[in-house]
Parts: structure tokens; sequence; C-alpha cells
């Protein structure tokens, strides 16, 4: 287990030159929030040479930000447990019996990844509108349902990969899949279920076509909605635009930084022994 | 165990905020006597509209505007397009070059000739949505786009202005390029204006015009066109611009600008204040595009801005409230306000709007409807033939196509819709 | 050599186990209901939210539906002829299947060593796997922006500043066909590499330590252990993130719209683009519906393929 010290230092410095290079992108996005629209157009790729922080001041000053931040959580947060649930209920079942029924679905919800979304837009605008959920943010959470097809097909593969012995040791116990499910295969699948938590965080987060088509009450707009906002026809201010897209990502940052140690700690190892 | 009743706890906050939510959104249904709620979707932005729409409940108490916002140009379009399809349209909405058709074929926009307020609106913009001597859509300014020059730059060899024909604007670049100075750049991720500007030209001087023409059938792209790209080539066959303007867009050749890096732009009024801010001693000006031979005359590309057009499905005193609210809108007091939150150069009779110095030149024609921009003039297959004509524009700069293949391109194009 | 033929022993790897999953028997009507009962709420959101909106998508191509009006007259296979007939409708089909092929195999190769490495120890772990994951967050409009100009043709741009002090270029990075090609596929493989990473690195997690250790004390070299262990048990997750990639892939919209616009000329134009340039800017719903249905077919039968072929090499594999 133990790695020379010398070795980890090359490769500490290797991944961080890398990761610099990756992120020169990010770099550009943050250094232009602090300039102001003229100095961006002037050097739109140097350092704030004085840094402004009149666009965060005037960005944080507007009280819709605080209240789209309080919609986004709730679509984000409901949703996102309700695709996991769906997602690896239906991976677990899939996975355990392999019925003609089974085999021949698995196939069928693989469609879910072929259909592209811009198509399906107005056939479900008008699902949405025959459960009079327009304009309602349980109707975004009802659309981004969708995504449970994703969680699902990314569940199973995990599944299929743990030991099975597990389960049929626990079917010889006695125990029903109910129990099977939330006893053993819940705690097993953890990572995977943070890890694709993740994905769907980000996206319905920050999903813009849905919410601009679904919502129209200001008082009903998600974050991106909100940055959006400072988009016109010819001139957008794109340092205004820059800070609140920097603003609307902090609450993600500070969520992967804080769950991608559950992607990566080993979990299985204990999770067999117990 | 820990973790999850933390994540627990964090839905349960979710979820009561959101239900604190609608119970706050569910309360503004219900009108007071003798007020009326009319839903409007705005094309401008929400820091400017919600102003106006201030100053418009003060005078005008007896109606409520309640607004929404999408941003232009794709995604309003869809936003409008799903709720017009689904019966949920607002009120008030935009019509914009992109809809036009398809809300006036499908009845869902109401006849707004008749009205007072038309009365004052340069007849060009109200024409631009409007069909058979009805108007849809109250339009009340434009915006054009021609060249930006850099006079400090343009004086080092000698001149004054941009010139007005293309031959004389063509040798003044070669001046330019001996002197080490970069003459010219036109994004094209775009129509590119020059372009716009001779069709328009052309245009304006035939009667009926060159668009009724071609999709009458009596006349081609082939015929109309190819003139027009021959000469535009000529920059590019002479070496006077690069053909990496194929990947530029209008922020990158207005950076290049206003680092005083190139002579000529295209651009519109859209970039005054960016160019002020970021380089304040640069002094520059606006000009019409120089004619394409010696019988034309300069000319700018542009159009008139979408206008407002009430829902022909919504009933009578939604309708009546919101031909209040339009009226409104084209008062002088109100087109003032509205101009001095957006700078959108206006067209009512009776408001001269302030504009820009540098912007002067532009002015006449935006307030008599000289303008062209091909998309807009086009009567049908706008969004396909400007896709096409972009990009076998791109390949013609490229020399993988000749100037009248690019033509022959609309046309075939033109057949097939 | 022996410490991987051990490894590759079905009783070791969990994988290989994996086939009694696949041949379980059905077992009595309790536990059918029970298990029709986990995938009920699966099947419910998969008609109400993909089976409808396609049946009325199939519909709509046979018609001349405009997306304003509810009305709409039969008109059989018209918009499928106009499809065959006019060239430019497939005008992106090259760039398409350039991008999901280019970028599947790209971020493929790149992913798997990258996840690897984050696996690993190292100070500044954290940090680096954030900035991998994080081109996938913020708007594609921002992106786009920022990415112009770095791959600004100009001798201005970033890229070509940088080349310059090394005396090359400048180069057309956005105007030049093949190079709008490769830089739009170069800023595809920047946003999703990090994202697959993380999606591999939680497959690592299901293979036991124990495995590792023993093929340390076999003397294994860390590039056997690599081919030997970590590859092998990694081909479900390969299969999941290339099928992930294809379908991605092939139904791109955002990023060459807002990079290159489709430019120059039809260089980096896409199926997408069409459907959406046909069915939203221009009304003609029923042809972008054809369009559509003739695309989900093609995307489906393309990954599909490749989901056979992935799971093939799967079952040889383990």
């Amino acid at each position: 287990m133990t790695t020379p010290l010398w070795r980890r230092a090359v490769l500490s410095i290797a991944m961080l030159a890398l990761a610099a290079v990756v992120a020169v992108p990010l770099y550009y996005v943050l250094a232009n929030t602090l300039k102001t629209q003229g100095e961006m157009v002037a050097t739109p790729l140097g350092l704030p040479t004085s840094p402004v922080f009149s666009n965060y001041a005037e960005v944080l000053s507007d009280p819709r930000i605080y209240r789209s931040f309080a919609n986004t959580l709730y679509v984000t947060v409901a949703s996102v447990l309700l695709q996991l649930a769906v997602g690896a209920l239906a991976a677990y079942a899939m996975v355990v019996r392999t019925s003609r029924f089974n085999r021949i679905l698995a196939s069928v919800l693989l469609i879910g990844f072929v259909v592209p979304g811009q198509s399906t837009l107005i056939p479900l605008y008008r699902t949405l509108v025959g459960f009079r959920l327009v304009d309602d943010l349980n109707g975004l959470v009802l659309l981004y349902l969708g995504g449970s097809i994703f969680c699902y097909f990314l569940v199973q593969g995990y599944i299929r990969t743990l030991p099975y012995e597990l389960i049929e040791a626990a079917r010889l116990d006695g125990a029903g899949d109910v129990q099977i499910f939330g006893r053993i295969v819940l705690p097993l699948i953890k990572p995977i279920l943070v890890t694709v938590g993740i994905f769907q965080t980000m996206w319905v987060w920050n999903d813009f076509l849905l919410p601009t088509v679904i919502i129209s009450s200001p008082e009903k707009r998600t974050i991106v909605l909100q940055v959006y906002n400072a988009v016109t026809e010819f001139t957008t201010n794109w340092p205004v635009f820059m800070t609140v897209s920097v603003v609307a990502l902090v609450p993600m940052v500070v969520f992967f930084v804080f769950t991608q140690r559950h992607i990566a700690s080993g979990l299985l190892a204990g999770s067999v022994k117990g | 165990m820990k973790r999850r009743s933390r994540l627990a706890g964090l839905a349960a906050v979710a979820a009561s905020a959101a239900l604190a939510l609608t119970a706050c959104s569910g309360g503004g249904s219900g009108d007071p006597e003798g007020v009326t709620t009319i839903t409007f979707l705005s094309w401008t932005g929400e820091e400017q509209m919600e102003q106006v729409i201030d100053a418009f409940e003060e005078d005008h108490p007896e109606v409520r505007v309640e607004a929404s916002y999408a941003p232009p140009v794709a995604e309003y379009i869809q936003a409008l397009q799903t709720r017009v399809l689904s019966g949920t349209a607002p009120d008030v909405f935009v019509i914009a070059a992109e809809n036009k058709t398809n809300l006036i074929e499908g009845g869902h926009v109401l006849d707004l000739s008749g009205e007072d307020f038309v009365e004052g609106v340069e007849p060009f913009n109200l024409e631009t949505y409007g069909r058979d001597g009805k108007y849809y859509g109250l339009s009340l300014s434009s915006w054009a786009a021609g060249y930006i020059y850099n006079k400090d730059l343009l004086a080092q060899v000698g001149y004054e202005t941009v010139p007005e024909t293309w031959d004389e604007f063509l040798e003044m670049c070669q001046k330019l390029q001996d002197a080490g100075i970069t003459p010219f750049l036109e994004s094209v991720d775009q129509m590119p204006t020059t372009v716009s500007a001779w069709i328009g030209a052309k245009n304006a001087e035939m009667e009926p015009s060159l668009d009724d023409q071609i999709f009458d059938g009596e006349s081609t792209f082939a015929e109309q066109w190819t003139p027009a790209l021959e000469q535009y080539n000529r920059v590019f066959e002479e070496g006077l611009m690069s053909k990496d303007v194929v990947g530029l867009d209008g922020d990158q050749v207005s950076a290049e600008f206003a680092n005083g890096r190139v002579a000529v732009i295209n651009g519109g009024p859209w970039f005054i204040a960016s160019l002020r801010e970021a380089n304040p001693d640069l002094d520059f000006q606006f000009s019409l595009v120089p004619a394409m031979d010696e019988s034309g005359t300069p000319f700018a590309a542009g159009a008139a801005a979408p206008g407002y057009a009430i829902n022909a499905k919504s009933d009578e005193a939604k309708q009546e409230a919101a031909k209040t609210f339009l009226g409104w809108l084209a008062e002088p007091e109100a087109v003032e306000l509205f101009q001095s939150l957006t700078n959108d150069v206006t067209v009512t009779d009776d408001f001269e709007p302030p504009v820009d110095p540098s912007f002067e030149p532009m002015v006449e024609p935006i307030r008599n409807g000289q303008l062209y921009l091909p998309m807009i003039a086009w009567q049908r297959a706008e969004d396909v033939l400007n896709v096409e004509a972009v990009a076998q524009i791109q390949r013609m700069i490229r020399g993988e196509v000749q100037p009248e293949q690019v033509a022959k391109a609309l046309d075939t194009k033109l057949a097939a819709s | 050599m022996s410490a991987t033929t051990t490894l590759r022993q079905p009783a070791l790897v969990p994988g290989g186990s994996g086939r009694s999953w696949l041949s379980r028997p059905s077992g009595g009507w309790r536990q059918t209901t029970v298990n029709k009962a986990f995938l009920l709420p699966a099947i419910v959101v998969f008609v109400l939210l993909f089976v409808i909106p396609l049946a009325q998508t199939l519909w709509w191509s046979f018609t001349d539906f405009t997306g304003y009006s509810p009305e709409a007259s039969f008109v059989g296979l018209a918009n499928y002829r106009v499809i065959m007939t006019d060239p430019s409708m497939l005008a992106g089909l090259g760039f398409t299947l350039l991008f999901g092929v280019g970028t599947t195999i790209a971020i493929t190769l790149l992913a798997i060593p990258l996840a690897v490495q984050l696996n690993k120890a190292f100070v500044g772990r954290n940090l680096v796997r954030s900035i991998w994951f994080f081109p996938a967050i913020p708007s594609m409009a921002i992106l786009g922006l920022v990415w112009r100009y770095i791959l600004s043709p100009l001798d201005s741009g970033v890229l070509n500043t940088a080349l310059a002090t090394v005396g090359v270029g400048p180069l057309g990075w956005l105007s030049d066909p093949t190079l709008a090609r490769l830089s739009v596929i170069l800023v595809g493989v920047w946003g999703a590499t990090g994202w697959h990473a993380v999606l591999y690195t939680a497959y690592l997690q299901s293979i036991p330590h124990e495995y590792y250790e023993v093929a340390k004390i076999d003397g294994a070299s860390a590039r056997q252990q690599f081919f030997g262990i970590t590859l092998p048990l990694l081909t479900p997750a390969i299969v999941i993130s290339t099928f992930l990639l294809m379908t991605g892939g092939l139904k791109v919209f955002d990023l060459p719209y807002t990079l290159t616009n489709g430019g120059p000329g039809f260089s980096t134009y896409t199926i997408t683009q069409s459907i959406v340039v046909s069915g939203v800017g221009q009304g003609r719903y029923g042809l972008a519906s054809a369009l559509a249905v003739l695309f989900t077919v093609a995307v489906a039968a393309l990954s599909f393929g490749q989901l056979a072929l992935t799971r093939y090499v799967e079952r040889r594999f383990v």
C-alpha cells in the first residue's frame, strides 16, 4: 500500500499541471466577472487591471435571485430523489429477474436515450397542459423524471458487477425483495447512486430549455432563467451574465466538493465484510 | 444514518419553501372590481420592461400587466410557439421575423390597422409585420448596421470618411494595407452587412420589389444576387480582408476594433456603449455601406424591431385592455422612456430620439425605413434560406464555390420549400 | 503472467459472477408481483415522457403540422420525400457521425487512465478532480464565447498567441473547415472527459482491493495490474459510458451551434441543427418531425449496434 513519496510528488505535479491547462477557460470566465463590459472588450483575456466587484454587487443585491435559488433547490432535490428512486428500483427488479418481459423492456427503455430532446418538446408541453402543470414547478419535476431512465441504466450496470452471492444468501435466509433491496443492495450501490445523483443534479440545476418553455411567472423562475434574463437581443452584458452564472454555480461547486468523496472511498470493501 | 437524515432535512426545507411560494403566488388571480389583467410575454429584458410597465400601470390603474420574459431570439420563438399551440398564449406578445408568417396565417394575431395608435408610426415598420394592408404588429423602433471606421487610422492614409463606392473603398483598403494597417474585418457568422445593404439598395429602386419578383418566380436569386456576390468576393480575392472572417463573430470583431487593430468593421448601435467604455480615446464614426457601383447609392442593413401583437383568441375585454397598453406604448412619453432605457432608435413621428453623435449618419435611413435585411424581406422559408446563404457565402470566401453557385443554391432551396 | 491468469478466474472476479445474475430462474407469483411493482414507476415514466411524445412526433411526420395551429392535415410520406430529395437536409450527416464517433473514442481513451490516476492518493486530488468535472457545469453560451476567444483565427487569439511564441501559426482554428471540425471535437472532449472519469471512478470502487493485493504479492507490475484487473473489470462501465457518449454525441446541438454555428460552410453542421431550423425556425413541424423520426431510428440502430458490440467484448473479456 505504500507508494514511494517521490512517485506521489511526480503524480501530484503532473496532475496539477494538466488540470491547470483544463482550467484555462474557467479562469477566463472568472476573470471576466471582475471586469466592466468595456474592459472585457478591450482585454477579453487579460487579468482584470483593477478588479471591480460591482458585477457581484449588482447580482447579489437583486432579491429575485434568492427566490430563484429556492425554486431551483426545490425542483432539483425533488426531481433527483425521485429519479434515483424510480431508477434504482427498476434496475434492481430488472437484474434479479430475467423474464422475457424484463428482457424486452430492458431494450425498449434504451430508446429513451436516442430520442432527440428538441423534437419532443411540444408533445411534452401538451402533456403538462393536460395535467394542469404548466407554469408550475411540479410540472418541471415531472418532466425531469425522464432522467429516471438514465439512472436505471447506470445503476443496473453497477448492480451487475456486485457479488451475487450476497443476495443469494439473503434469499436463503428468507428475505423478500423489499428487504434485500433496502438492506443489502442499497448500501452497496451507494457510489453509483451518489455519482448519478451528482450528474442529475448538475443537469436539472443547469437546464435551460424546459424552464424557458414551462415557466412564465417571474416568481417561479429557476436560477438559470434568472441568468438568461440578462440577455437581450443584440447586446449581452457579458461580465454581468458571467457573474450571475458563477453565482448560480457556487452551490453546485460546494455540492460537488462535498459529495465527491462518497464516490471514491473504497466503500465496497467495507460493505462486503460487514 | 446521520448522513441520510441530513439529506432528508434538506428535502424537507426545499419542499416547505416551495409550498410557501405556491401559497404566495396563488393569491394573484382574482382581479379587483374594474381592473383587467392582461398577460404579456416580453422580448425586451426585464430590467427595462419592468420600468415601462410600472409607468403604464400608474397612468392606467384599470389595467394590470402580468409580464413574463424569454430571451430573444430562438428561446422566445420556442416559448411563444408552444404556448400558442396549446391555447395558453399571452394576451400581448411579440411578432418577429421568425414567427410572423405562422402567426398571421394561423389567425393568431389581431389586425391593428384601424387603431389610432398606428397613425404616427413609420409605415415601413408596420408593413414589416403586416400583410394585404393589415397591420399585425406595433413596431416602434428599428435598427441599422453599416460600417464603423476608426477616424485616426483613416486619416493616416488621407481619408476623412469611408468613400461612397465599393471601388473607392477597396482602393482605400489597399492604401491602409500598404501602410501596415489591417483595413477591414466583417464578421461572416451571419449574413454580411455589405451584402444585405447592396441587395437593399437594389430593391429600393425596383418595382415590383426584388423579393416579390423572386418569390413570384419572375426572377431568380442567380439573376439578382450574383453581381453583388461577385463584387463582395473581390475584397477576398484581392487579399484585402482575411478569409478567417468566416470564423469570427461580432464580439471578436468589435474587440479588435476597440483596440485599434483594424480600421473598418461592420456593426450596429449595440457596439457603441462598449466601444466607448473599452477605449474612451477611440475616435470612431458610423457610415452607410458604400454603393456597389457608380449608379447605386450607399445603403444600410437593418430592420424594424419586432412588433407588439394582440392575441386574436383572447376575450374582448382583454383585447380592449391590450389595445390600451399598445396605445400607451406609442405615446411620445412612453416612447421617450423606452428609448432612454434601451437606446433604440424609435420611429414615431412625435418624438425625436437622441442618438450618439457617431451614429448620426444612420438615423435618417432608420426613421425613413430605408433599410433591408434579406431574412425579413423574404416571403417564406426565411430561416432555411438564411442558413443556406450564410453557409454558402462562407464557402465562397474560402474559395470552394463561385458567387454564381451561391445564388443558385438559394434558388434550389427556394424551389424545394 | 501467473498473476493475471489467477485474476481472470471467474470465482474471484465479481464481474464473472455476473453470469449468475443473468441465469436467475423466475420465482413464485408473490415475487413476480413485487418485481412488477418495482418496475411500474419506470414504465409509467417511460410511457408518459417518451412513448407518447414519440408517437405524437411520428403522427406529425405524416402531416403538414406548422407547430402553431393544432389542425394539421395528413400528407402521407410527403415529408419523407422532401428529406430524401433535398440533399442539404442531410448536410449535417457527415459531421454528426464524425463527432459521435470521434468524441466517443477520444473521451474513452482519456477518461479511463484519468479515473485510475484520480483514484490514487496525491496532493491536491480533490482540486484536480473538481477541475476536470467543472467544464460540465457552466452554460454552453458562456463556454462557447470563451472558447471562441481562445480559438480565434486572428493573431490575437489565445491559442495563436501561444503558438506564435514557438514560431507556429497563426492557424484558422474556427475558419478552416478541417480545423473547425477538430476544434469542435476538442472542446467536446474537454467538456465531457472529466464527467466520464467520475463515472469510471465510481465503478473502480466495485473492484475489491484484495485483487490488487494478491497481484502485488504475485509481483504484477502496474501495467499488468491495469490490463489484467482494472480494464477487464471496467468493461461494464465502458459499455455504459460509450453508449452514453455515442447517443449524446450523435444528438449534439448546443456546442457546434454556439462555437461555429455550423460553419464554415456546412463543415460543422449537425442533423439536430437541421431539425431545429426547420421545426422551430421555420414552422415546418411536420418536416422536422419526419427528420426527427428518421434520426431517432438511425441513432438507435447505430448505438444499439455499438452496445451489442461492447457487450460482446464484455462477455469475451470476463
